[in-house]
């Protein structure tokens, strides 16, 4: 930018001089040229010589015409011809010199405020556009960075709703005996009713009635068999959330199921006490099963090393405050000591051997995500207590 | 006396499996009691014949092993068949060493059941033999006067009258009046019967 500007006052310099002598020589021809049929015209070509050297040169280049043309004007056209000057021709020609230097400064000074004008508009046009620049740059980084946050916030997401599914699978996983005995036992079911069918049916004398209620079994156990595999397979799908008001009981129920042979292995007995008049809450109901099969194995877990009393696992619903649902879990484990209990919902945090310590934080996050609260109360030695509340979905709704 | 009828009890949680397995054993022309418990079995009335367990392993509430434990501390002698959806090693030498018949797993084999099942009930129809035999033995010998115990006992050892009447300072006369109400009482056609009769006796109460 400053090289430029000077390149053009160089540049600038050489045009002006150029003109004030080019504009003075041109009004000199014309005015010897023209002095035979205008009289004496170089009254008028003169002053118009500096008009346009100052126009175009500016205020030093109009003085030098100036000069030139007076000197021209007096060798030239004020008789006698050469440097002298008549008496009477004297004020004439100071007149002349006086139009000639105050057409120079009118001009100068005009020219001179329409160039700090456009010099204005110029450099403010320049400003706006800088500014016009940084306020694009300023926005297109704005626009990255929230991509950015919206990509990180996806990313996010998806990394939360993975890890649940990890959890899931690993609940599962810690379940895998559980889902293969879940699957065995109906086809055990089967293949011993299909058996006595048989039997009854091969008789001397075949007895239809009885084999047309071991078929009746077996059919049973099959249809039993192909709905815990549509259960599995509805854990362990990679869905995503989608709320609808669920009925919690029959959940809970599902469950029970599921958890029952880690139950028996452990010589769990599960209790039910659910609530027939239990409202529907608004949820996702793989993400529910989860935190309720998640409440229900630790139930079962804490209670492995008890001897000296019943290992009982009771699962409660009930309407709470007229509008809200409340779940229980509760188990005659160990109980949870008052340090674990202060961290029992801190991520990673696990009393187990093979414990991710992701389940409770997890099971919290979805009951709050679903704009309820969980929380445990444990007495050592004598057992704990986990429960969430949720609102029903009327109540949502209100 | 006419023997019973055999009986299987047939204890699993699942309705639809022991539900199954009975069916399959009455098909066979055996008496089935299906239960659904441990806590079941042992509140139930059990016919005096005899008969079987057919247990499942894992249970709510009180196992299976607990039960044959339970059992076997309490003097209830029944032959048992365990089936189980998972077996490992430990528990089967487990359930085996503590008197089961036969550990199945499921989908259990019908003829393999069935066999089992035979099988413990014929152990049991001995068992209950042997002990009505024991019984008995026990009843007879319980009626013996405490003189005729002992000249039993020196009879067994192997002594002769003259010595008995000697250890026991009676005449030989009285020792054969004795011996000859044991021989009586205790129904023994031999001194070989009488011997072999006292043996079972020994070694039920070394038991």
């Amino acid at each position: 930018m400053e090289l430029a500007r000077t390149s053009r006052r160089k540049l600038s310099a050489i045009l002006r001089y150029g003109s004030a002598v080019g504009f003075v020589a041109a009004a000199l021809c014309l005015s010897l040229a023209l002095r035979a049929s205008f009289g004496n015209p170089a009254w008028f070509f003169f002053p118009a010589a500096v008009i346009a050297t100052t126009w175009i040169g500016g205020r030093v280049a109009g003085g030098v015409a100036v000069l030139l043309s007076t000197l021209a004007v007096q060798y030239y056209f004020i008789p006698p011809v050469g440097f002298r000057i008549n008496e009477h021709d004297l004020p004439y020609f100071l007149v002349f010199i006086v139009c000639e230097v105050l057409a120079n400064w009118i001009i100068s000074w005009r020219k001179e405020a329409e160039d700090a004008i456009r010099e204005a508009r110029d450099l403010l046009e320049v400003r706006v556009a800088e500014r016009t620049a940084e306020l694009k740059d300023a926005n297109e980084a704005l626009r990255n960075q929230m991509d950015e946050q919206r990509r990180t916030q996806e990313a996010l997401q998806l990394a939360r709703s993975e890890l649940a599914r990890v959890v899931r699978i690993t609940t599962i996983g810690e379940t895998t005996a559980s889902i293969a005995h879940e699957v065995n036992q109906p086809l055990a079911a089967v293949v011993a009713n299909a058996d006595a069918c048989v039997a009854w049916l091969s008789l001397n004398e075949p007895n239809l009635a009885e084999a047309r209620a071991a078929a009746d079994r077996a059919v049973q156990g099959a249809t039993r068999a192909s709905e815990v595999i549509a259960r599995i397979r509805s854990m362990i799908n990679k869905k995503p959330p989608e709320r609808a008001p669920i009925q919690l009981n029959p959940v809970i129920e599902e469950t029970c199921i599921l958890a029952a042979s880690q139950a028996e292995k452990n010589s769990v007995a599960i209790f039910t006490e659910l609530d027939p008049n239990l409202p529907c809450v608004t949820a996702d109901r793989i993400q529910l099963q989860q935190v309720l099969l998640n409440l229900v194995i630790n139930g079962i877990d804490a209670m492995a090393g008890v001897t000296d009393r019943p290992r009982e696992l009771r699962i409660r619903t009930r309407v709470q405050d007229s509008h809200d649902v409340l779940v229980s879990v509760e188990d005659t484990g160990i109980g949870v000591n008052a340090e674990s209990m202060s961290r029992l919902f801190e991520p990673f945090f696990t009393t187990r051997a093979q414990g991710v310590g992701m389940g409770l934080p997890i099971s919290r996050s979805i009951i709050e995500a679903h704009g309820g609260r969980l929380w445990a109360e444990s007495i050592l030695g004598r057992g704990s207590i986990f429960q969430f509340v949720l609102q029903s979905s009327e109540a949502g709704q209100g | 006396m006419k023997e019973q009828d055999a009986v299987v009890y047939v204890i699993d949680d699942d309705a639809l499996i022991r539900d199954g397995i009975q069916s399959l054993i009455r098909s066979i022309g055996l008496q089935a009691v299906a239960l659904g418990s441990a806590a079941e079995f042992m509140q139930a009335k059990r016919i005096d014949a005899p008969s079987c367990l057919v247990l499942d392993v894992r249970m709510p509430g009180q196992s299976g092993l607990e039960l044959q434990r339970q059992l076997n501390s309490a003097g209830i002698y029944i032959p048992i068949i365990f089936i189980t959806g998972h077996a490992d090693i430990p528990m089967t030498v487990q359930a085996m060493k503590d008197g089961a018949v036969e550990f199945l797993t499921k989908p259990v084999r019908s003829q393999e059941l069935l066999d089992a099942v035979q099988k413990a009930i014929e152990r049991d129809r001995e068992q209950r033999k042997e002990r009505a035999e024991l019984n008995a033995i026990r009843r007879r010998f319980k009626s013996l006067t405490p003189r005729e115990t002992e000249v039993l006992n020196l009879v067994v050892a192997g002594l002769l009258n003259k010595q008995i009447a000697d250890q026991l300072g009676t005449s030989e006369v009285t020792v054969k009046t004795h011996r000859a109400r044991v021989m009586e009482k205790t129904g023994a056609d031999s001194l070989a019967h009488l011997v072999r009769m006292t043996e079972k006796l020994r070694t039920s109460l070394q038991k």
